[in-house]
């Protein structure tokens, strides 16, 4: 028997859960929760451990198929995937949710982040969520990626749709395994597609709507928050230090007026503050919303940077 | 002063710099196409760092992103500010130890300075 592994990761939403789900012949294992700790009007499911798939290749071969969660705050578990589960893996397949603000800001993120784990694999990006949001199209992200010093196959795929997942397996395998039917496999995945009007999807009760406050203040390292809308007045706040909670104020201030003058220069993304031994505080910026963030100094200013973009996309409708 | 500069400016990580003491700008290396990223560095960094103070918070550096640039301002004594333009996508711990190294030239120049006397 020959067996394979692949590892699927990307941001929260990207469709990782979704994609094996399309792919797996038996029952996927799935580690997925309410989300209890976000603003869950657009995601009520979210995977806390690791997905889990297998799919039939040939009569003598298997795919393994993994999935990290995507959650930052489960980031110790990518440690201990890469080092023990997929070590033998043939690739990683990065997946980008197209409706993110910046997808290349995601790529550069995980790249970082699977950096000693890709530099023996392939690497492929499968480009998410393209049928909601259009740009950056194949022609802008291979562009892109070569700015980036990255030379890389870039598929777009529906993940609710097997046979278009099934396309970046081909890609990854179809020069190690010969002779794989992968049509008559495309035909076999077929009831395993949750398209919208393919398979009733046993829709389950709404879960009440939490804030994006209290999704932020259970965010690892994140000890005070402040949201405010699209006016920059604010929503909701909750900053115990009374220092602190001036200091973020005076910068999401500033951030508007910013905003105002300066926007000729472009996007006014974030505001970091840090020092030694202080906790570090943020203003991050989206045309809806703003969030100002106080967290613990030992959290990277990229970590922190990552769960605001996290959260900001988390609360859209 | 500008020599300090060249020492922060480093192909890839720092394109340009200046040094302020409150609005005053001590030297600079900013090209005329980054005059108004200059511009909104000063006022910005003299302001959350004149408000840290007043919170008496040790906060120290400052990071703000803006189009595809990032600027950053460090605190380096008093009110000196060494500003540092850099891409946005560029290492941003790079970019603190090439200020680093200008925050340490500049205490051990003015203990030579000191020195003397
Ligand atoms: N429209 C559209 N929806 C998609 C696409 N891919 C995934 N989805 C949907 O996006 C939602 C999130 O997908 P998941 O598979 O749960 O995402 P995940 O990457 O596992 O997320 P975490 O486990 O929270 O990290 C689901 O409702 C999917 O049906 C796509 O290409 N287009
Ligand atoms: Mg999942």
């Amino acid at each position: 028997m020959a067996e394979y592994k692949v590892l699927f990761t990307g941001s929260v939403c990207s469709g990782k859960t979704t994609a094996i789900k399309s792919l797996s012949d038996i029952e996927t294992v799935d580690t997925d929760t309410s989300v209890s700790d976000s603003a869950i009007r657009r995601k009520r499911k979210t995977t806390i451990a690791m997905d889990y798939g297998i799919l039939d290749l040939k009569e003598d071969s298997r795919l393994h198929l993994y999935g990290t969660p995507g959650q930052e705050r489960f980031k110790f578990m990518w440690e201990l995937m890469m080092s023990d589960l997929v070590h033998d893996a043939e690739g990683l397949v990065l997946l980008v949710d197209n409706t993110r603000a910046d997808p290349f800001k995601d790529i550069q993120f995980y790249i970082e982040e699977f950096r000693d784990f890709i530099v023996r694999r392939r690497l492929i990006i499968a480009v998410t969520h393209s049928d909601e949001q259009e740009f950056p199209d194949h022609h802008f992200y291979m562009n892109r990626l070569k700015e980036m010093g990255l030379f890389t196959t870039v598929l777009f795929i529906d993940a609710r749709d097997p046979s278009s997942v099934l396309e970046v397996i081909k890609e990854l395998l179809d020069h190690k395994e010969k002779g794989i039917d992968w049509e008559a496999m495309g035909e076999r995945l077929e009831v395993n597609s949750t398209m919208p009007g393919a398979v009733k999807q046993d829709e389950v009760a709404q879960t009440e709507d939490i804030s994006l406050m209290d999704a932020a203040l259970n965010t690892r390292g994140i000890v005070g928050a402040i949201h405010l809308d699209d006016k920059r007045e604010v929503l909701s706040s909750k900053i115990e230090n009374p220092h602190n909670r001036e200091i973020l104020k005076a910068m999401v201030n500033l951030v508007s007026a910013l905003e105002k003058k300066a926007g000729f220069l472009g996007h006014i993304e974030d505001l970091i503050l840090c020092g030694k031994d202080q906790e570090t505080l943020s203003v991050f910026v989206d045309e809806e919303q703003a969030l100002g963030l106080c967290s613990d100094r030992e959290l990277s200013i990229n970590v922190v940077k990552q769960q605001a973009a996290d959260l900001l996309q988390w609360s859209k409708e | 002063m500008i020599e300090l500069l060249n020492l922060v400016d480093h192909p890839g990580v720092v394109e340009c710099s200046s040094i302020l003491k409150g609005k005053e700008v001590l030297a600079s290396s900013f090209p005329e196409q980054y005059k108004n990223h200059a511009t909104i560095a000063k006022q910005s960094f003299n302001y959350v760092f004149a408000t840290a103070a007043k919170m008496k918070s040790k906060h120290d550096e400052a990071h703000l992103e803006i189009g595809d640039k990032r600027l950053s301002g460090f605190l380096l004594k008093g009110d000196l500010i060494l500003v540092c333009l850099s891409a946005k996508d560029s290492n941003i711990q790079q970019v603190r130890k090439q200020a680093r190294q200008a925050s340490a030239k500049l205490l051990k120049d003015e203990l030579e300075e000191l020195s003397k006397f």
